[in-house]
């Protein structure tokens, strides 16, 4: 009885700093309006969808967003170069820091070779890191452009009628609201109207996870006749007239086979993972709208870090074990 | 191959959109070298540069200084020694020069002591000479009183006196 007396009294104590008080009321009403509100479903797709119907079809949500990510590493680049300085300070030394790091790890793999590989290997890093924190920014998945039959689409504004939309989040003049029930009315009216996601993940999009895994499969051939010419291909077509010939050209050609594999792995390990990620937040926030995606949140900006730093490395072992010399060192 | 082409298209992969990604990472390939890696490895590299130089320019002035610390040592000492030297010397020098005015003084002193001697010598003599002519006149007059007699020649007189005196000197000793 003493116990729970005492422990009253340390709760009471706690609300009455104004502070404590304020987030514990924060988070008491966010989990109330977590019952109330009812989220919509949310809208998945596997692929990347064209932002205008009818219109070009490479001005894809995922296009778009790589756009901005690109603007994004430029900006930040230009920053970079305009304040570094021989006494280090400020954001300039954070990048300094960060691409150390990765000249470190390149060279722990690459030895000698890590000043050819690390360009390729940092921009991999970055390029993937931006790529894969894009998807995280609130709003990247859930504003909506609206299709109309027409062929032209439109942000949904509180004035556009609300026929168009489904039940989803919409941005309407800064605030995302949440239009329910419309959908299947609007649907009935009219067959042609859809909505997309305005913005997504360009890793969250095959074509950027295996356009990375082809350029840097194909680099790593590249990379593996400079150093070796033409025996590089030897690995692949080892054909020899003995016992071990079998062998060692089935050995040959499942290297051949890896090869494509690789491409294959990478395009859908990085692809699978920041996919999921992003249907997992949105199928959490579906479940229930606030405080349960926050630990997701955390696990999918450390899921971002990790495959992209698991595409650089991979891609730095891959070019490291095409230089090496391979057949003959067996013999 | 329709049915990979169908698959493709279900993944979303297409032919433009793929290109465009490989583009558009070398593009962002190529301009993060320009930009990025290389000012900020050239920075590093000449950060380590700097650093070591640094490290050494801090060596060799510590082994400057160290050396200076020496020399000083080596100064300082040199001129005690010195400052010792020129003590013993003067010291020396000193116990020369009190010598030499004692000396001096001794041997003005024996000097005077001398001349004293000479001249009391001398003043002995006169006042002997003096006496022994008194002496003389006056044993010349009690020899006449007593003889009774005057000697005829006066010359004769005073050689016999002067024969007497030198013979008195000669035994008065």
């Amino acid at each position: 009885m003493n116990r729970i007396q005492n422990l009253v009294q340390r709760i009471q104590n706690y609300l009455r700093q104004p502070r404590n008080a304020i987030t514990i009321s924060v988070v008491v009403i966010l989990f109330v309006a977590g019952f109330l509100i009812k989220t919509p479903p949310p809208h998945i797709s596997l692929v990347a969808e064209p932002l205008l119907e009818g219109g070009s079809s490479w001005l894809t949500n995922s296009m778009l967003t790589t756009i901005l990510v690109d603007i994004v590493i430029l900006i930040l680049a230009l920053w970079t170069r305009a304040t570094i300085k021989m006494i280090p300070s400020g954001f300039s030394h954070v990048v300094e820091i960060m691409l150390e790091a990765l000249y470190n790890l390149t060279q722990s793999v690459a030895g000698k070779r890590a000043r050819d590989f690390f360009p390729w290997a940092a921009t991999i890093f970055i390029l993937v890191l931006v790529s894969n924190y894009s998807g995280l920014i609130p709003g990247v998945g859930s504003i909506l452009v609206v299709q109309e039959a027409g062929g032209h689409a439109a942000v949904m504004e509180s004035s556009a009628k609300p026929r168009i939309l489904g039940g989803e989040l919409v941005m309407a003049n800064g605030a995302i609201i949440s239009m329910s029930g419309v959908r299947s009315e609007a649907q009935q009216e009219e067959g042609h109207v859809a909505s997309v996601p305005l913005f997504r993940a360009p890793s969250a999009d095959l074509n950027m996870s295996l356009a990375l895994g082809l350029s840097t499969m194909l680099m790593a051939q590249v990379w593996g006749v400079r150093q070796l010419g033409l025996k590089y291909f030897k690995k692949f077509f080892q054909f020899k007239r003995s016992g071990m010939g079998v062998i060692m050209g089935m050995a040959g050609l499942l290297e051949l086979i890896s090869e494509f594999t690789k491409i294959i792995s990478f395009t859908f390990r990085l692809f699978g993972n920041i996919f999921a990620g992003e249907v997992l937040l949105l199928v959490m926030a579906f479940l229930f709208a606030f405080i349960l995606p926050m630990p997701f949140y955390a696990l999918e900006l450390f899921v971002g870090f990790i495959q992209s730093l698991v595409f650089m490395m991979l891609a730095v072992v891959f070019f490291t074990v095409a230089t090496l010399s391979h057949s003959g060192d067996h013999h | 191959m329709g049915q990979l082409g169908q698959i493709l298209q279900q993944l979303g992969i297409n032919g433009t959109l793929l290109l465009s990604q490989i583009v558009n990472f070398f593009i962002v390939m190529f301009i993060l070298r320009m930009l990025l890696y290389k000012p900020v490895l050239g920075m590093l590299e000449k950060r380590k540069e700097r650093i070591a130089q640094s490290m050494k320019d801090v060596e060799r002035a510590s082994a400057a200084a160290g050396e200076a610390e020496q020399e000083k040592a080596g100064i300082l000492d040199g001129a005690r020694r010195e400052a010792q030297e020129i003590r013993a010397q003067a010291a020396r020098d000193t116990e020369k020069i009190a010598q030499e005015i004692r000396s001096r003084a001794d041997a003005e002193a024996t000097a005077i002591r001398m001349k004293g001697q000479a001249d009391a010598e001398a003043q002995v003599q006169t006042i002997l000479t003096d006496a022994k002519k008194q002496i003389a006149d006056l044993a010349i007059a009690a020899t006449e009183q007593l003889l009774g007699r005057e000697l005829q020649n006066r010359a004769e007189q005073e050689r016999f006196v002067n024969e007497y005196l030198a013979q008195q000197s000669g035994s008065g000793k």
